[in-house]
């Protein structure tokens, strides 16, 4: 369990994580959402102790992070590949980090085998790609069996069979009843992974709610509709409050109204629909919408996304 | 890396990971680990070996070549002076070089967490920092005690003959060269000890290793060369810890320079001052 409250970080003039509280319960992946910038990587790095909060605090299952006795067994962190030194091998860093708290080699070499690091574990990291090097970082936080992990951007240079086992692990790791807090600006990835989500833009906390929740968070039906006569329905549905768009020739979306009430509609006019399907809205759209309320964000905002979907973290 | 090698996570045996808690004599073995897993190290510390040894060796033929010339030339034998001291020197006389060479390595240890981002790993393995320095502080001052003590008594070694078959005689229980030798050790652990300290502060490998040489060599220089105009110059350049620590080395004081027990404090600050600075800083600034 990590509970942050009114967690807040200034570089100089900049004000990188603004007052956030927040907790992040074991037993579910819960996700960290937000474009480059907003202040993912600084929470987590505050809540391991690497940046120390300007204001605010954070604790790990009730302790500071530094005050555990055995730190690398309460938390697992992967915070950007390529932590290490380039011209040490993987085996050795991992040696080294495991002296620091007596662990054992062969859970060293359990971890190298469990990451699918075995064939490259005695070759520097320097020559490692970035999907290796994220496996690594992976192994790491796995080392000392703890209690909670936080995963930085994980899937960052991953193929799709790591996306994949980086999502299966994650899942694992919180049926076992442990936290598990993994950062991305990729939403389709946190669709599919997370349970529950923390939304952050600016420093900010713009949601933390279920995933379902989030996702049908807005309150507006939409459905989309399909009929011969489209240019008729759309005279029938006009109203304060309903939002129809033209999709094509026979398709409109309308937005504020439910099915039953198109239907109803439609029928009152004799117009023949043949297809009524209620959009449920994605984890993109919901983002949107999220951040959109957010009017000091509102005109970046689109800017800033259309840059994450492609972009690397930040 | 194929789907074949990954493999399901599953729970670890029970204990697989140990019980082991976060412990200073974890932390060392963890950084003596990652000290002899970089090539560079080995390297340096045979270079600073070699440059030891190669310097009583050259050191010891020059004496005996110039004790030759001043057989045939007495006014050369008449401005020689003394050799006893010159040649108890030889074992010690490469440090000026290998100095810079183990003190460079020492600045890297601490700057090359920070260049390559291994520091990351490191202290979020050791939150509360002050194990990982002190732990590095202890090996720095191991591996340098270790690394001059082998070279000043191989030079002493390899100086001995060479020296000898100028009839020079190079006695290992002389005062003279028990003091260099073991002020000599003292020396190098403190440049390591200030390099280190140095690369905490600055983070960076070139700029700790450019403030280390400013320090032992172009400070003394350009001091020197400026004391004859200002006597406080003169006065100043006796705290500066290549002066002190090379007063230290020898049985006779300079005129005008600091009393023995005076070089030995301004050691022991050169060595506590920059470490606890660094300690604080690193422990304050942001990772």
């Amino acid at each position: 369990m990590i509970t942050a409250e009114a967690l807040t970080k200034n570089y100089g003039t900049k004000r990188a994580v603004d007052g956030v509280s927040f907790t992040v319960q074991p037993g579910k992946v819960t996700g960290f959402l937000g474009p480059n910038g907003a202040g993912k990587s600084t929470t987590m790095r505050m809540v391991v102790g690497l940046d120390r909060p300007s204001f605010g605090n954070v604790t790990v299952n009730g302790r500071r992070y530094a005050e555990h006795a055995a730190p690398l067994r309460e938390v697992g962190a992967l915070l950007e590949a390529k932590s290490v030194h380039k011209s040490r091998s993987a085996r050795t860093h991992l040696r080294a980090l495991a002296a620091t708290h007596s662990i054992p080699n062969t859970r060293v070499d359990e971890v190298i085998e469990l990451t699918g690091l075995g064939a490259v574990a005695s070759k520097k990291v320097g020559g490692f790609s970035l999907g290796m090097g994220q496996r690594l970082g992976i192994a790491v936080a796995l080392l000392g069996d703890p209690q909670t992990l936080i995963l930085d951007e994980p899937v960052n240079g991953l193929d799709p069979e790591g996306v994949l086992w980086v999502r299966n692990l994650a899942r694992h790791q919180a049926s076992q009843g442990k936290t598990v807090f993994i950062s991305s600006h990729l939403m389709s990835e946190m669709a599919l992974t997370a349970d529950h989500l923390i939304v952050i833009g600016r420093g900010r906390i713009i949601a933390d709610a279920p995933i379902e929740q989030i996702i049908g968070g807005s309150n507006v039906p939409t459905c989309r509709v399909k009929t011969d006569s489209a240019e008729d329905l759309m005279n029938a549905l006009a109203a304060e409050n309903v939002h129809l768009t033209r999709v094509d020739g026979q398709t409109i979306q309308v937005a504020g109204l439910d099915g039953r009430a198109i239907a109803a509609r439609a029928l009152d006019r004799r117009i023949l629909l043949y297809e009524l399907t209620p959009v449920k809205q994605s984890l993109e759209e919901a983002y949107m919408a999220l951040t959109q309320d957010e009017v000091e964000y509102h005109s970046h905002l689109g800017n800033e996304l259309a840059a994450t979907t492609t972009g690397k973290q930040g | 890396m194929s789907t074949a090698t990954m493999k399901r996570p599953r729970s670890a045996a029970p204990g697989a990971a140990g019980s082991g808690k976060l412990s200073f004599p974890g932390v060392l073995r963890g950084e003596f680990i990652k000290f002899f897993s970089l090539p560079s190290t080995m390297i340096l510390i045979l270079a600073t070996v070699v440059v030891m040894v190669a310097f009583a060796a050259l050191g010891a033929w020059l004496i005996g070549w110039s004790m030759g010339m001043a057989a045939e030339s007495p006014e050369m034998a008449a401005s020689m002076g003394d050799m006893g001291e010159v040649t108890a020197a030889l074992p010690t006389s490469g440090l000026a070089f290998a100095q810079l060479i183990i003190g460079a390595l020492a600045v890297m240890v601490m700057s090359s967490e920070f260049a390559t981002g291994a520091a990351r790993s490191t202290f979020v393995a050791v939150p509360t920092r002050q194990p990982v320095f002190w732990a590095k502080t202890l090996m720095i001052g191991i591996v340098s005690a270790v690394v001059a003590t082998v070279s000043i008594l191989l030079s002493f070694a390899v100086a001995k003959p060479i020296a000898g078959a100028y009839d020079l005689e190079l006695v290992f229980s002389s005062e003279a060269l028990q003091r260099a030798m073991w002020v000599g050790v003292l020396y190098v652990v403190m440049v390591s000890l200030i390099g280190m300290a140095l690369g905490a502060l600055l983070r960076n490998s070139a700029g700790g290793i450019v403030v280390l040489a400013a320090l032992f060599f172009v400070l003394p220089l350009a001091m020197g060369g400026f004391s004859a105009l200002a006597d406080w110059l003169a006065k100043a350049m006796r705290f500066l810890p290549d002066q002190a620590g090379a007063a230290l080395m020898q049985l006779q004081l300079a005129p005008g320079g600091l009393e023995q027990w005076q070089n030995g404090l301004v050691v022991a600050a050169w060595i506590v001052i920059p470490l606890v600075a660094a300690a604080v800083v690193l422990q304050r600034r942001d990772i």
